[in-house]
C-alpha cells in the first residue's frame, strides 16, 4: 500500500516536471529563458492569493464535464457530447436567471437555476441514451453531433429571444448582483460552484460504487447480456446513466453563467467538453482523481496565461495548450509505467518467494 | 542416449501474482507424441506459449538438438519448425481456405493459381479432404482445424503444439486427428497434445508430462501408467465420484415445475421449441439429453424468462408464470446456470462479490441506508468461496482472473443461493477438468436433495445417466420421449439423440 501511494506520488511529480521541461525546450527555441517564466508564474501563481483562486475557477466547469465523461464511460458508452449538454445547460441557467433576476431571493434563485440548468443538459443527454435504446443509434456519433444542434440552438437564440436589450451584439444580457454565485474567498473570484463540483464529484464516486443503480450501471456497461440474463432493464440504464451524465455537463453551464460570465456569449467556453474528456481519460475516469486531474488543468492554464502577461518576454499564446498537451502526455505514459513497476514488483517477491 | 529433438531445462515463468511454471523440464523425440495433461490453470498453455515464442520465460533454457535455441517470437519458433495450434483457432474467416494458408508467407504478388496447387498437393498427402476455394466461415469446427494444421504443414512444421484439439470435435472428428497425428509422427515429426482428457491421451500418447499448479508431477512412458496414477498425480488426491441416493421413500412429490404445450416459433422459421410437456418433482433432477443445438438453450430461457412463448404455458408450483419477467422469475426462486457463463452470467470486470449479487440487485437485502451493504456482500461471498470450495485470492479478485471451473463454481453457488425452487443448468461442467466436475455434480446432488426441482440440460450421456432421474431426449425442439433413468442405454439414447423414433416400447 505504501509503496503504492509512493510510486502515485513520485511518477505523476515526475510526469509534471518532464512536460514542464519540454515545453520549457519549446520556449529555448523561441529564445526565451523558460527558468525565467515558469519560475515568474508559479511564484505569481503561489503567490497571489487572485491568481490562486483563478485556478480553482478554472478548475470548476472541467470536473463537471470530466465527471459527465467518465460517467458513461463506466458504463461503457461515450458520451462525447458534454460541450452541447453544457450550452443546455448555459441557456436554461442565463433564460431563467434573466427571468428570476430580482424577483425571488438569491438562495431560491440560485437552487432552481441549478436545478434547471442539469435538467435541460440531462434532458439533452437522456435523448442521446433513448436513441441508443429505442432505435439502436450509436451514442458516440449522436452525442458527437447533438454538440452542433445544441450550438446552433445557442447562436439561434442569441440572435433572437435572448438577444442583449441593446440589440447590438449576439450576447445576452448581464444579471445582476443577486443572481451571482457567492464568491467564498474574499479577493478572489472563486465562487460556491467549486465546492459544488468536489460534492458532485463525491456523490458520483458514492452513487457508482456504493448504490445498487451504479451497480447496475456498471454491470450493463461490462457484460450487457449478463445483465439482461439477470433482469436488469439496459434501455433504462442507457437512458439514466445519459440523463446523469448530461445533468452534470449541464451543472457547469449553471457554475460558469452564474459564477463568472454572468451572461451568454457567443463561443462561450468552447473547450470545456473536449477538456474535460482528457481530463476524465488522465484520471482513468476516477471520481476523485477528476478533481486532482482538473486542478491540474487550471493551474497550467493560469500559468500558461500569466507567462502570456508577463512584461518583456514575447510568450506566444498557444504555450497554455502545448504544456496541457506534453503534462497529459506524460501523465498517462507514467500510468502504464506505474503498472510496469507493480508488475516487476511482484514477480520479484514470488521468485523470492517460490 | 540420443540428443532430443527438443528440451526445456528449468524453464519458470512468474505472472503477476502467480507462479505460472516452476523448474519445468522435459524433453520431446523425434517421431514422439507428447501428451501434457494437468487440470485448468495448471501452466500447461504457459509452458507451451514458451516454447512457441509467445512468451518470454523468466528463467531457464530451451535446447534443440542438444543446441540452446533463444525463442523471442513465434517467427522465431517457426525458423526452427515448430507450431501451435490454439484453442481459438486464427482463421481469417471471411477469406478462403488457400488465403488462410498462405497467409504471411508470400511477398508482392501471389500467384494464387500456384499456391492453391501447393495446398491441394500438401492437403492430399494427408488424405484431406478440403475445399481448397470455400471460405473458412463456411466450414465445420473440424475442418478449420484441419485448415490450421494444413497452415502448420506449409510452413514445413516438424514440431505440432495443440492446444485442447479435441475440445470441439466430434467423436468421428476426433478419430480422424488421432489418425492424422499417427500417420504425422511416423514420418519422424513430433507432436505435443495439451490436454486434461484422460481417454486420449491413453489412446494416442507415447509419452505423458503430468503437471500441477505450474510444477511438473510426473513424466510418463504411456504403457507403463494407467488413468488411475495420471488422476492421482493431475489432481494431487484421489476422486470419490458422486453417488445419486436413489429416493429414500416413494413419497407422494408435489410438482415444482410444470410446463404444457410450450411452443415458440418465429415467423416462417420451423419451431425452435414444439409442444413440449413435462413436469419436475421437487427432489428431482431432470435431465434433458440431446446434440447441442437442438433446443435445448431455447428451452431453458423460456423457464428463466428470457423467450417469450409462442404457445403454451409455463408453471411453477401450480401459478402461471407465462408472462412474467426474467427479474419477476427471479424473485420466485428460479436459478439458471446458463451454457455461455462468459455471455450470460457474469462481469468478468468486476469482484467475485459484485458477481455474486448480479442476479438479485434490486433485493432490499444488499441494501443498508440506501446503500449498498459491502460488508454483508463480503461475508456471503467469503461464505460461498469456503462452502463451494473455490480457489479465488479473496471476495475482491475480479471474477475473470479465476479459472473456469472457479468460474462456475461462483457461479453456481450465487444461482444455488437464489434458486429457492427450481434450478435450470445448460451444460454446467463443459469444458471444466475433473475436480471441477466433481465438485458441481457433487453440489447439484445435494440441491437434489434439499428438495429442488432441476433441469439439467447436457450434451455428455455420463453425466445425464449419473445424475438424473428422469431423462428426455431432445431433437429439433421436441421430446422424443421422456423415460426413467434406469430405462435408457448408451446406445438406446444415442439413436433417440439422432432422432430415430422407436415404434413402441421394449
Amino acid at each position: 500500500m505504501n509503496t503504492k501511494v509512493r510510486d502515485l506520488i513520485v511518477t505523476n511529480a515526475a510526469a509534471i516536471i518532464a512536460g514542464l521541461l519540454l515545453s520549457g525546450l519549446m520556449l529555448l527555441l523561441l529564445h526565451i529563458n523558460p527558468v525565467e517564466v515558469f519560475v515568474y508564474s508559479i511564484n505569481t501563481m503561489f503567490s497571489d492569493k487572485y491568481t490562486m483562486g483563478e485556478v480553482f475557477l478554472k478548475a470548476t466547469p472541467l470536473i463537471f464535464t470530466a465527471l459527465a465523461f467518465a460517467f458513461t464511460f463506466k458504463a461503457n458508452l461515450f458520451n462525447i457530447g458534454a460541450q452541447g449538454q453544457f450550452y443546455m445547460g448555459s441557456i436554461a441557467a442565463i433564460a431563467l436567471s434573466l427571468q428570476l433576476d430580482g424577483k425571488v431571493p438569491t438562495a431560491v434563485l440560485l437552487i432552481l437555476v441549478c436545478l434547471t440548468a442539469a435538467l435541460a443538459g440531462g434532458l439533452m443527454g437522456a435523448l442521446i441514451g433513448f436513441l441508443k435504446a429505442r432505435f439502436k443509434a450509436n451514442e458516440f456519433l449522436v452525442s458527437m453531433m447533438s454538440t452542433y444542434v445544441a450550438l446552433a440552438v445557442m447562436n439561434y437564440l442569441l440572435r433572437t429571444f435572448l438577444k442583449e436589450s441593446k440589440g447590438e451584439y449576439p450576447q445576452t444580457d448581464a444579471i445582476s448582483r443577486s443572481a451571482w454565485l457567492p464568491v467564498i474567498v474574499k479577493g478572489t473570484r472563486l465562487h460556491i460552484g467549486f465546492v459544488l463540483a468536489v460534492l458532485a464529484a463525491v456523490g458520483i464516486w458514492v452513487l457508482l460504487y456504493k448504490t445498487p443503480l451504479g451497480y447496475r450501471i456498471r454491470a450493463v456497461g461490462s457484460n450487457a447480456s449478463a445483465s439482461r440474463m439477470s433482469g436488469i432493464d439496459s434501455n433504462k440504464i442507457f437512458v439514466a446513466a445519459f440523463f446523469i451524465s448530461g445533468a452534470l455537463a449541464g451543472a457547469a453551464g449553471f457554475t460558469e453563467v452564474n459564477g463568472v460570465q454572468h451572461m451568454l456569449i457567443q463561443d462561450f467556453n468552447s473547450g470545456v467538453g473536449s477538456a474535460g474528456l482528457g481530463i476524465a481519460i488522465l484520471a482513468n475516469a476516477n471520481p476523485i482523481g477528476i478533481i486532482f486531474a482538473s486542478l491540474l488543468f487550471g493551474a497550467l492554464n493560469v500559468m500558461g496565461n500569466l507567462m502570456g502577461r508577463m512584461p518583456g518576454v514575447n510568450v506566444p499564446a498557444s504555450i497554455v495548450d502545448l504544456m496541457q498537451g506534453f503534462v497529459m502526455l506524460f501523465v498517462i505514459i507514467s500510468y502504464f509505467f506505474r503498472h510496469y513497476l507493480e508488475n516487476r514488483r511482484e514477480k520479484r517477491r514470488l521468485q523470492k518467494g517460490a | 542416449m540420443n540428443t532430443p529433438f527438443f528440451e526445456l531445462k528449468n524453464v519458470s515463468k512468474y505472472f503477476a501474482r502467480v507462479v505460472a511454471n516452476k523448474d519445468i523440464s522435459f524433453s520431446i523425440n523425434r517421431g514422439e507424441v507428447l501428451a501434457l495433461l494437468g487440470e485448468n490453470g495448471a501452466g500447461k498453455s504457459t509452458v507451451m506459449k514458451i516454447l512457441y515464442g509467445l512468451y518470454k520465460a523468466d528463467e531457464g533454457q530451451i535446447l534443440m538438438d542438444g543446441k540452446e535455441q533463444k525463442i523471442t517470437s513465434p517467427k522465431d519458433a517457426m525458423a526452427l519448425g515448430i507450431s501451435m495450434i490454439q484453442q481459438h483457432f486464427s482463421l481469417v474467416s471471411a477469406h478462403t481456405v488457400t488465403e488462410n494458408i498462405i497467409l504471411g508467407n508470400v511477398k508482392v504478388v501471389i500467384d494464387y493459381e500456384k499456391c492453391k496447387k501447393e495446398v491441394e498437393e500438401l492437403s492430399s498427402q494427408y488424405g484431406f479432404q478440403i475445399p481448397v476455394d470455400a471460405k473458412v466461415e463456411g466450414l465445420a469446427v473440424g475442418v478449420q482445424q484441419k485448415v490450421e494444421i494444413l497452415k502448420a504443414l506449409y510452413l514445413k512444421t516438424s514440431l505440432l503444439i495443440m492446444d485442447e484439439p479435441t475440445a470441439v470435435l466430434t467423436p468421428q472428428e476426433s478419430e480422424t486427428l488421432m489418425e492424422f497425428v499417427k500417420e504425422y509422427t511416423a514420418r519422424g515429426n513430433s507432436v505435443i497434445f495439451i490436454t486434461h482428457k484422460m481417454k486420449e491421451v491413453m489412446e494416442v500418447a507415447d509419452r505423458i508430462i503430468v503437471m500441477r499448479n505450474g510444477r511438473l508431477t510426473g513424466d510418463l512412458s504411456a504403457k507403463e501408467t494407467n488413468e488411475v496414477e495420471l488422476t492421482r498425480l493431475m489432481m494431487g488426491k484421489e476422486m470419490v465420484p458422486p453417488k445419486r441416493e436413489q429416493a429414500e421413500e416413494q413419497k407422494e412429490k408435489k410438482v415444482c415445475l410444470e410446463l404444457s404445450s410450450v411452443t415458440v416459433q418465429r415467423k416462417g422459421e420451423p419451431p425452435l421449441l414444439s409442444d413440449l410437456s413435462f413436469q419436475i418433482m421437487e427432489g428431482e433432477v431432470f435431465g434433458v439429453a440431446g446434440v447441442s443445438g437442438n433446443g435445448q438453450e431455447e428451452l431453458c430461457e423460456v423457464v428463466c424468462g428470457a423467450l417469450p412463448v409462442t404457445s403454451g404455458k409455463v408453471l411453477l408450483n401450480g401459478t402461471d408464470i407465462t408472462s412474467t419477467s426474467i427479474r419477476e422469475r427471479i424473485d420466485q426462486g428460479i436459478g439458471y446456470v446458463p451454457v455461455d457463463r462468459y455471455r450470460d452470467a457474469m462481469v468478468g470486470e468486476m469482484t467475485l462479490a459484485e458477481n455474486m449479487m448480479l442476479k438479485t440487485s434490486f433485493d432490499k437485502k444488499w441494501i443498508s441506508h440506501g446503500f449498498l451493504n459491502k460488508k454483508k456482500l463480503q461475508n456471503d461471498t467469503q461464505h460461498a468461496i469456503n462452502e463451494f470450495d473455490i480457489k479465488a485470492p479473496g471476495p475482491d479478485a475480479q471474477i475473470k482472473g479465476l479459472s473456469g471451473g472457479n468460474q462456475q463454481k461462483v457461479i453456481l453457488a450465487r444461482e444455488v443461493g437464489n434458486a429457492g425452487k427450481v434450478l435450470i443448468m445448460d451444460q454446467p461442467t463443459r469444458g471444466l477438468d475433473l475436480g471441477a466436475i466433481n465438485n458441481i455434480h457433487n453440489n447439484i446432488l445435494a440441491e437434489r436433495k434439499n428438495g429442488k426441482g432441476i433441469l439439467l440440460v447436457s450434451t455428455e450421456l455420463s453425466e445425464i445417466f449419473q445424475l438424473c432421474d428422469r431423462i428426455a431426449v431432445i431433437y429439433k425442439g421436441s421430446f422424443m420421449g421422456i423415460y426413467d433413468h434406469d430405462k435408457l442405454n448408451t446406445e438406446r439414447i444415442g439413436l433417440l439423440m439422432a432422432g430415430y423414433k422407436e415404434e413402441k416400447e421394449a
